[in-house]
């Protein structure tokens, strides 16, 4: 495949095959048992672009005339022109300028790339192929190359509706992971493309997936949570928690919420008191005995930490920072602490951090360390045996490669977890989960199939590995993932290969395990019921 | 013909300081960022595991001490092995390597040519039996470094290209252009190779031209230095027009980029720039932005 067949009128680039994935190791071992990826219907494929590797994660609906695939180019060049300028894109414009001008192609980041390697190495998956579409088009359309200089600078292409189409689509195969990035002998991050590309999409002509902008930043800005929590849902929700505690741990706690002038200002992704209050419950219940002065707040967007606008548009990253800052701000809280989700900690404290300015810019903090002092300082009574089963360890990237909070975790669980198990790579050479850059919450036709058997493959592979000597369905395993997005894409990923059946590994955060080990709560905490 | 070899070399050098230069101000002057980095981050204390200040809490109340020698020392020891290509494409790296060392070791040739000059001018004596050590040090370093960089710089250009065309990977993503410029150093390192081996032994011709180009009293080469010498200035010419600059925006892209982790404190010059950027009014047209507004009017959304 060259790389201007992208442009070309092909029905489609590249089918993903069940043998072309990678092997993974047993119980999967025989590809013949690989589950089969949903196709699009008939209907979808009249509807929508689907002719880049038929998934769809965007869903971009077809022009219908000429005029609308002229104005389509048309608004995309305009995007792009954009983002070349400082006023629109101060917030990117180095780091895009380096990585289109001297990224020398040699092919070094591939290996690193998690989605290319899993999909047998389709080209468009290459992390080098995307930035190097986009370069010809910058080259040609842009700075006006033409002639003999195009052939020699390798800047052919022709740009028109499909070209644009199928990169929007791509850009959307890609987890953000940067992985590719930290190889980079030359500092070139192509992860960042596709993050630019994205934003040329949503920024400029209005589209992105559903999940990340309709019901996500828009719905988070509008109602209150990409969850569509209202406030007055998620006060009926605290009820609740408060009654669970009550039943699974015996202690009666009061949840705090909007508690002015509180230390801490407890952020967690929505997503939890939905899928996984026991996490939230762990957090109460272990800042209640510890004597945490802390709060939630019950106000539009202050009880729902995502901030999705770090995958796809900067206006929005910084419309939800500048909200969760307000909200910390009339609270009048010491600090902000962000609960167990990884973007949400990379969003708020590390890239909104040059949105955040003057009165605004409220000290923020992970959990994680704060919880690392409770565990290891003895604050906590805690007996690890009765964490004395096989648990391993997956590092959120957006904690960990993109912000160096690598130990607090671990210190965690080799005090609490006698079986703890590092898979391989870990720390900052980890593996994304496959549902990073907004992939675990899309649910777009046949694109959830994609990410568990391609962008979520090479995760699954570590899992098995790292518990191959006790893969028994007969032994309970714990994969700690402290990261909302990443605990959804693992368990839409052990759904898809029925992981909790055939090897009877269940998942979930690190505040479960703490509590789990608390010797004042007569239950144990977890009760290994997949959900 | 010594008018135009010199005034060839004087406007070569000139403009590649102007055009790299131009380039790197260029580079400098984009405006600050949102913060990026990746982990491990070099001048953070737990840097061996990829650890950084968030690991602490409040990190807030700690002033950050930068050690910016461990970077700089890195990246140094990145120039001259290119380790990274070694540990990953080992195949690779056997071109790459001799390339770079090539042109590290050229570079190198022509500054000691110059210096060779200079206290040629100053009346030393550059040769094996000089009686001055600096004479002695000089002639044998201006030989040792032209004959490796030649040797070097032609083994790897010829590995180069046949990189390029055997592996598929890279084949796809090589431009006519990038083939040109391989076989252009191969040339130019080529060229050197035959004069010294054929022409000037000693490398005597290039001290006594570099000491005309001091001295303005523009002296003869043979043919074969002559064309060395065009063939190098064109390249020195060419060089800005490649992705050559990497070699220092690699420096930047890591301090700037990469390893940027200074916070954002209050009353900061950080602060000041940012809110200058902040106070850019928005162009993009996407019907949920509201363009025209300022970046920190649109981010208090209107609710």
């Amino acid at each position: 495949m060259k790389i201007e067949d992208l442009s070309k009128d092909t029905e489609q680039l590249v089918t993903i095959e069940p043998d072309d994935l990678i092997p993974l190791p047993y119980p999967y071992d025989d590809p013949v048992n690989e589950p089969l990826m949903k196709g699009l219907t008939d209907d979808q494929r009249m509807r929508y672009e689907a002719s880049l590797d038929g998934v769809l994660a965007i869903g971009i609906p077809k022009p219908q005339n000429k005029d609308e695939e002229d104005a389509f180019v048309k608004r995309f060049l305009a995007g792009l022109e954009r983002l070349l300028t400082s006023d629109n894109n101060w917030t990117f414009l180095q780091p895009l300028y380096h990585s289109l001008e001297y990224c020398v192609k040699c092919q070094i980041c591939n290996d690193s790339c998690p989605a290319y390697i899993a999909s047998g190495r389709k080209e468009i998956y290459r992390p080098t192929y995307r930035p190097e579409i986009l370069r010809r088009i910058i080259n040609k359309y842009i700075r006006k190359r033409s002639g003999i200089l195009t052939k020699l600078t390798g800047s052919d292409i022709d740009l028109n509706w499909r070209l644009v189409a199928r990169l929007g689509e791509l850009a959307y195969r890609c987890t953000l992971c940067r992985k590719c990035a930290q190889i980079c002998p030359l500092g070139v991050d192509n992860g960042l493309i596709s993050h630019e590309i994205r934003k040329i999409f949503s920024q400029e002509m209005g589209i992105a997936p559903r999940e990340l902008h309709e019901l996500g930043t828009m719905q988070q800005l509008k109602a209150g949570s990409s969850t569509g929590i209202t406030p007055k849902a998620l006060h009926n929700i605290i009820e609740f928690m408060e009654e669970e505690i009550e039943e699974k741990a015996g202690r009666k706690i009061k949840i705090p919420v909007d508690k002015e002038g509180a230390e801490i200002l407890l952020l967690h992704n929505a997503g939890e008191f939905i899928s996984w209050p026991e996490n939230t419950e762990a957090f109460a219940i272990i800042f209640d005995v510890a004597g945490i002065d802390w709060t939630l707040s019950s106000d539009l967007v202050g009880y729902d930490a995502v901030n999705y606008g770090v995958w796809y548009d900067d206006i929005q990253l910084a419309r939800i920072a500048v909200r969760h800052a307000e909200i910390a701000k009339a609270l009048k809280v010491k600090k902000i602490n962000v609960g167990e989700c990884g973007h949400a900690h990379k969003a708020m404290i590390v890239v909104a951090d040059r949105v955040l300015t003057g009165e605004l810019n409220i000290p923020r903090e992970s959990a994680l360390p704060l919880l690392e002092a409770l565990v290891c300082n003895g604050k906590l009574k805690l007996d690890p045996q009765r964490n004395n089963f096989p648990v391993t360890l997956h590092d959120p990237c957006n904690m960990v490669r993109l912000m160096g909070i690598v130990e607090p975790q671990r210190k965690i669980l080799r005090t609490l977890c006698p079986q703890f198990k590092e898979m391989e790579p870990h720390g900052v050479e980890n593996y994304c989960c496959g549902g990073g850059s907004g992939f675990a919450i899309m649910q777009s036709m046949n694109f959830p199939d994609w990410r568990s058997a391609v962008s979520g493959r090479i995760k699954l592979k570590q899992i098995l590995e790292t518990f191959q000597e006790v893969i028994s369905p007969d032994i309970k395993k714990y994969v700690c993932a402290p990261c909302s997005n990443c605990k959804g894409q693992i368990r839409e990923l052990f759904n898809y290969y029925n992981v909790n059946e055939k090897c009877g590994i269940y998942y979930g955060g690190l505040v479960e395990l703490i509590v789990n080990a608390m010797v004042d709560i007569k239950k144990r905490f977890i009760d290994w019921e997949w959900h | 013909m010594n008018t135009f070899l010199a005034i060839l070399t004087y406007f070569a050098y000139c403009f590649i300081i102007g055009a790299y230069t131009v380039k790197i101000v260029k580079y400098l002057r984009l405006p600050t960022h949102l913060r990026w980095e990746l982990y491990p981050v070099i001048h953070e204390e737990k840097y061996a595991y990829g650890g950084s200040y968030f690991e602490k809490k409040e990190w807030w109340n700690e002033e950050k001490q930068k050690r910016y020698v461990r970077g700089i020392l890195y990246l140094l020891k990145e120039y001259f092995t290119l380790g990274d290509y070694l540990t990953r494409n080992v195949l690779y790296w056997l071109g790459l390597f001799p390339w770079h060392i090539g042109f590290i070791l050229i570079i190198t040739f022509h500054i000691l040519c110059f210096f060779g000059a200079l206290f040629m001018v100053l009346e030393f004596t550059i040769s094996p039996g000089s009686p001055d050590l600096w004479g002695r040090i000089l002639f044998y370093a201006i030989l040792i470094t032209g004959i490796v960089s030649f040797i070097a710089g032609t083994v790897g250009s010829i590995f180069i290209i046949i990189n390029r065309i055997i592996d598929k990977s890279l084949r796809t993503y090589a431009t006519p252009l990038n083939f040109l410029m391989y076989i252009f150093t191969l040339v130019v390192f080529i060229s050197g190779l035959y004069s010294w081996y054929f022409i000037d032994p000693d490398m005597k011709e290039y001290r006594e031209f570099w000491k005309g180009l001091i001295t303005f009293h523009f002296v003869g080469v043979d043919v074969g230095t002559m064309v060395h010498i065009i063939l190098f200035d064109l390249f020195l010419i060419y060089l800005p027009f490649t992705r050559s600059l990497h070699y220092i925006t690699r420096l930047f892209a890591f301090f700037l980029i990469r390893w940027d982790d200074e916070p954002n404190r209050r009353g900061s010059k950080l602060e000041k720039r940012l809110i200058k950027n902040l106070n850019q009014k928005v162009g993009w047209q996407g019907p949920h932005i509201g363009a025209g507004r300022s970046w920190n009017e649109l981010a208090r959304y209107d609710r």
